[in-house]
């Protein structure tokens, strides 16, 4: 005879797991922790150059840049003087929250204030691999489609903020702000905006400012 | 992408519950899968058909797989909507103001053992 057995329970993968523990780590640490998606070529690495100066006057960084292969994008932030390791994911299309615990002992935890992850340019897979980030930020240009958001729902619905770089560039694409504002809320109803241009220097206070609140209030325990 | 792991995670599950009720073949294992779980069906379905193995146990055990669309409620229409594809937006008042009620689901209902 058969038997039925009621479960009714969630499956986490590993990854998911592993993420939960990173989590409670750095919850325990106090250490603010942001996880950075885009296409290729969005300006993650831009915005981080461009904004890692004025932040880290008042926090203790690190960064963590997450690349196929080279160390270009290490090279370009250590110029900025703030600690940071390079994974080279050596084919791996995304980081997973295991090549983060291995990162970690390159840092302090217990000095880190604010520790950014610069995910792998993709913008499929990295969405479904949970870092233990507290803050997913999802950097979007101009140059791209502004039908992106509908395109790549998991990345844009899984982010707490969406940058849109490259503002500059507006009058020169037929990308409409207000189009992929739309998209993107129509996915993530709690999504919040941002414009920068690293060019001109448009919204970057804005961006920086936004990125100093969220470390001082996981820093700060509130 | 991540199936795998989850295709080995549902086996443990599976392994565990079977031992504890002393189940000799696991006939079948219901799973409900939301759309906006990530979760890829037939790549899943082929994952846990990769890990399954040769072990009695398991050996012959059907991955059913539920897909369960979105489901919003908008507070100001005051009604329940299915969610266009991964949209959580009002298709009637087109507002943001809603609840979601299902679609991230990614659970093992029940088990049939012998």
């Amino acid at each position: 005879m058969s038997k039925k057995i009621t479960l009714e329970q969630k499956v986490l993968s590993r990854n998911d797991i592993l993420a939960a523990e990173l989590r409670k780590l750095f919850n325990e640490e106090q250490v603010a922790v942001m996880n950075m998606v885009s296409s290729p070529g969005s300006g993650k690495t831009s915005l981080l150059e461009k904004t890692l100066g004025s932040l880290s006057q008042n926090l203790s960084i690190g960064v963590i840049e997450g690349d196929i292969q080279t160390d270009n994008d290490a090279v370009r932030i250590a110029k900025t003087g703030v600690p940071v390791y390079q994974i080279q994911t050596g084919g791996a299309c995304h980081l997973e929250a295991e090549m983060i615990r291995r990162a970690l002992v390159n840092f302090d935890l217990k000095s880190t204030d604010l520790l950014i992850i610069e995910n792998v340019g993709n913008l499929v897979c990295p969405s479904a691999f949970d870092l233990g980030e507290g803050l997913r930020v999802a950097v979007i240009s101009t140059t791209e489609g502004d039908d992106k958001p509908l395109k790549y729902p998991a990345m844009f619905r899984s982010a707490d903020v969406m940058v849109i770089n490259k503002m500059d560039l507006l009058p020169y694409t037929d990308f409409d702000v207000q189009k992929v504002t739309r998209n993107a809320m129509s996915l993530n109803p709690e999504i919040q905006i941002l414009k920068t241009s690293c060019r001109t220097g448009e919204g970057l206070n804005e961006w920086a400012n936004f990125v100093k609140n969220f470390a001082h209030l996981i820093v700060s325990g509130v | 992408m991540h199936e795998l792991s989850i295709a080995i995670e549902i086996l443990d599950i599976v392994e565990r519950e079977a031992a504890k009720h002393g189940a000799a073949v696991v006939r079948r294992v219901n799973l409900r899968v939301g759309d906006l779980s990530g979760v890829e069906t037939e790549s899943l379905a082929f994952s846990f058909d990769a890990v399954k193995g040769e072990k009695d146990l398991t050996r012959d055990t059907i991955l059913s797989i539920e897909r369960l669309p979105v489901k919003i409620r908008c507070t100001p229409c005051d009604e329940v909507f299915h969610g266009a594809g991964h949209m959580v937006v009002c298709p009637q008042c087109e507002g943001f103001d809603t609840q979601l009620l299902q679609g991230e689901e990614l659970e093992i209902e029940d088990i049939i053992i012998d």
